[in-house]
């Protein structure tokens, strides 16, 4: 329990008993882990923690907890129990599914109706859709189908005094209200518990190639990757993947099989004089395996598509010179991923070196996984918005007590 | 009127020229595309920048001045609709085209910019700017990010929130901020996706960065001529089961294609549902799910079936479609429209009881919609020289609102909810939902200037932030407002 709490741990794990049932309660040193039903719970729950200043972090399968700032809360929520897909109304390509439920799951269900949730986020196997959408994650798929922002068309979550509230709806077009599900996504459960999820739906990919392309330096891959951008062909993913001194781009086009023949060609063009091999499905996996391993140093970089080459470069050189292991995943959207593991100590330099560069172009550098040695002295989020105060404003409104996760994200909020 | 104090401040701020305050020039901005609700503003003012709009709202916070902010006054919903006596901040004259990056496929607008010289602007390079309101052709980015306008082909596009990457945005304070970026996930809340579509109640949008396409390779048009929108419905459901995501989907009934017939000569084939499919994209692709639409349209009995042959013919069937709601000028002395969702499974039962709800009113609804996305747009005709009519058509027009939110829908698909559809908003969402809402709103606007009275079913006020004895406001004491 935090020094802040008005109540012991045990009398907390009481009272959370009386609300979702002993068996659902547990206790371990200070914290108490509770495994609420739904979102009535969830409710009784915040307005008693609210009420006895105990601070609470929900968790899905627990695959990003350490991403942010640590939180050290009196309550886990584990959603594990809201893990159902409550409808999907095929005909209408949209579905409503509870914060609880296994991503890999979800898509299993929706693909029986040949639907999906167009995203594909780490860890599907593991993580669940509340988890994904409070770290707003995500990966290569963005480039066709757009980020959760776009996929999300309601829900509901529990505010830290009890409230639940509705956004949205489950309609794919709708500008009723404010976009509530907006602020939510990425806010890393700050500012309510997300308890459901509309989504809407795209037709799930068939016929699927990828192709891989190899050079000797990840320069040679700057104008095939502006032309791809500026191609009439519709690449769902498009990455450029460093293993240390080892660069490959990959492209994923999936179409009707009639079209396939004709947008490879124009693949080929775009990338002559560098060939194209026909490659497996499993390279899209990249982003997954750099960020698995727990060792590592792990940044999330957001540039303009234009810098990807140049800036995967200076990286791969920098890590060259410092004798440290690097791996790194860029989408064509402009966003990296890089993994640094052996003697990180150099690695924060590192981020403000990054950092001062890509300031002028509006670019970012998140440290998503660090050791804690590392944390010391380093703005993970890296954020210096000039909205940060109207940021910690509107925390301030939804979460007067600092019940939510506190201190998890940028500025402390 | 404002006192002589405010206007001399807001001079300084734009400057003489910047300033309209005779009530006859005040009058042009008394309403906006709802033209049955009109309010005379205090004072009009013109600024050039960002730091003349910013001072306008620095001026209207320390007085705590109502504001408005106005693209070209195309809303549908009383958006723009002045508040009494408070200032209106036309945007008109900040429309420039600040960068253009084709490389990272962004454009920087000033809101003032109109929708269609966006497109105009990176067509040599072979982009456009995908959200396509009807209204196009005069309205204005800055508009469309306070109603995150759609349009015709937001079903493969997506909406103005899609496409806005980042805001510089004049807050009711004054402060100027910056939302977003140019590059993806900017660390934070995600306050542009919250500011898109807030109606201009959380601020004044000076400056935005907006997502640019690739034009696809081919585009291609087809119209399906149905006996009823009930059976280009069902065509409609077919097509999306069959796992195309076609970029547009309409369609019309008899009424509102004799309407657009009259207007523009579309050249469209009589019949009681019109089906307008376009698909975009590598010509290989389009080719091969153009022949399925053809399959799926004969199946369910099209009886007729044709693609537009020219980039010419192309226009000429958008023209028709995108001039539905003016053409029914050409059937009816007056009309309402409104735009509710509702799920596409629910469009042969929900047409069906609209024109049940029509019959028994005595009143006439065409149809028009977006039918790949639900978005209806039904057409109330009546005569405002009849007696009670209008109230009738008003009346009707509200119930077809919640009949769509009594069918899984929404209120409003681009519309937006206004001045209009405030007490609609109520009927869709419980008083929790809006109270979560507000909480957006104070954080934003606690003195609640920016655009008040707008949106939700009543004034709601932010808790007073000053320490003391609590005093109620007089708008508490006189029952039509509560403390927040």
């Amino acid at each position: 329990m935090t020094t802040t709490a008005a109540i012991s741990a045990k009398e907390c794990a009481t009272q959370l008993s009386s609300i979702v049932g002993e068996q659902h309660v547990q206790m371990v040193g200070e914290t108490v882990t509770c495994a609420p039903a739904d979102a009535k719970q969830i409710s009784e729950i915040l307005r008693f923690a609210n009420a006895n200043s105990v601070s609470v972090t929900a968790r899905g399968s627990g695959t990003k907890m350490g991403w942010g700032n640590p939180v050290d809360a009196g309550i886990h929520l584990d959603m594990k129990r809201l893990n159902s897909l409550r409808e999907h109304p095929w005909q209408d390509m949209t579905c409503t599914v509870e914060a609880g439920c296994n991503w890999a799951a979800m898509q299993t269900e929706l693909a029986k109706f040949g639907q999906m949730v167009a995203l594909d986020p780490l860890w599907p196997e593991r993580a669940t859709v509340g988890g994904i959408v409070a770290a707003n994650d995500g990966g290569a798929l963005r480039l066709k189908y757009g980020s959760l922002r776009d996929l999300i068309i309601g829900m509901t979550v529990v505010l830290a005094d009890g409230t639940i509230a509705k956004t949205g709806g489950k309609v794919v077009k709708n500008v009723a209200g404010y976009d509530l599900h907006k602020l939510m996504t990425g806010s890393f459960g700050t500012l309510g518990i997300i308890t459901e999820v509309n989504f809407r739906l795209h037709p799930a990919e068939t016929s699927v190639r990828t192709w891989t392309a190899v050079a000797g330096n990840v320069a040679e891959f700057a104008e095939p990757l502006r032309k791809l951008l500026d191609a009439q062909i519709t690449p769902s993913c498009a990455q450029i993947r460093i293993n240390n001194a080892r660069c490959e781009f990959d492209v994923r086009i999936a179409t009707r099989p009639e079209s396939l023949d004709d947008q490879a060609a124009k693949l080929r063009k775009i990338f002559a004089p560098l060939d194209l091999a026909d490659s497996s499905q499993a390279v899209w996996q990249t982003n997954q395996e750099i960020v698995d391993d727990p060792h590592a140093a792990v940044l999330k970089i957001s540039l303009l598509p234009s810098d990807v080459c140049a800036v995967s470069l200076e990286i791969q050189q920098w890590a060259a010179d410092q004798g440290i292991e690097m791996k790194l995943a860029a989408q064509a959207v402009g966003i990296m991923t890089v993994a640094f593991k052996g003697a990180t100590g150099t690695v924060p330099a590192l981020i403000q070196q990054l950092r001062t560069r890509l300031k002028k172009s509006s670019g970012n550098v998140t440290a998503l996984q660090i050791p804690d040695a590392m944390r010391e002295g380093l703005d993970v989020w890296g954020c210096d918005s000039n909205a940060l105060p109207l940021m910690r404003e509107i925390k301030r409104r939804f979460d007067p007590n600092r019940t939510l996760n506190p201190g998890r994200f940028v500025g402390n909020i | 009127m404002l006192p002589k104090n405010h206007i001399d401040e807001l001079r300084e701020a734009v400057g003489e020229d910047g300033l309209i305050t005779g009530e006859s020039q005040l009058q042009t901005y008394e309403c906006d595309g709802l033209t049955n609700f009109r309010v005379l503003p205090g004072a009009v003012v013109l600024p050039r920048s960002s730091a003349e709009v910013q001072a306008v709202v620095r001026v209207c916070a320390r007085h705590k001045i109502p504001f408005v902010s106005r693209g070209a006054g195309t809303g549908l919903s009383g958006g723009a609709l002045p508040a009494a006596g408070g200032v209106v901040i036309s945007l008109a004259r900040m429309n420039k085209i600040l960068e253009v990056n084709i490389a990272d496929r962004y454009v920087v607008v000033e809101p003032g910019v109109i929708n269609s010289h966006v497109t105009q602007r990176v067509t040599p390079q072979g982009y456009f700017y995908a959200p396509d309101p009807s209204s196009q052709s005069v309205c204005t980015i800055g508009g469309n990010v306070a109603e995150n306008s759609g349009g015709a082909h937001c079903l493969k596009y997506g909406f103005t929130v899609t496409h806005t990457l980042g805001l510089e945005v004049i807050l009711p304070s004054g402060e100027l901020i910056q939302l977003g970026s140019a590059t993806l996930d900017s660390p934070g809340y995600d306050l542009t996706g919250v500011f898109v579509g807030s109606e201009g109640t959380l601020g004044v949008t000076t400056k935005i960065i907006l997502r640019i396409v690739k034009r696809p390779e081919v585009v291609q048009t087809l119209l399906a001529a149905f006996d009823s929108p009930q059976a280009a419905g069902q065509t409609v459901s077919d097509i999306i089961a069959a796992g195309m995501l076609p970029s547009a989907l309409e369609i019309m009934d008899a009424l509102a294609i004799e309407a657009a017939e009259a207007a523009v000569h579309a050249h469209y084939p009589v019949c009681g549902g019109l089906l307008l499919v376009e698909l975009d994209g590598p010509a290989g692709e389009v080719e091969a799910l153009m022949s399925e639409v053809r399959g799926i349209c004969s199946k369910n009995g099209a009886e007729e079936v044709r693609v537009a042959q020219s980039d010419a013919e192309r226009a000429l069937v958008w023209k028709g479609r995108k001039a539905a709601f003016a053409a029914m000028g050409r059937i009816s002395p007056n009309y309402i429209v409104q735009d509710g969702v509702i799920p596409r499974t629910a469009l042969p039962r929900v047409l069906t009881e609209i024109d049940r709800m029509a019959s028994a009113a005595g009143l006439r609804v065409a149809n028009v919609f977006h039918a790949g996305d639900g978005n209806l747009h039904p057409l109330v005709l009546y005569d405002r020289a009849i007696e009670g009519q209008e109230e009738l058509a008003l009346d009707l027009s509200y119930r077809i609102l919640h009949l769509c939110v009594d069918n899984g829908g929404s209120i409003t698909g681009e519309h937006g909810v206004g001045k209009e559809k405030q007490e609609a908003l109520g009927y869709m969402f419980s008083e929790p939902d809006l109270n979560t809402m507000q909480l957006i709103r104070c954080a934003f606007d606690p003195e609640n200037i920016a655009n008040p009275d707008k949106v939700f079913p009543r004034t709601r006020l932010c808790a007073a932030e000053t320490p003391g004895p609590y005093v109620p406001h007089p708008l508490e004491t006189a029952g039509i407002a509560e403390i927040f």
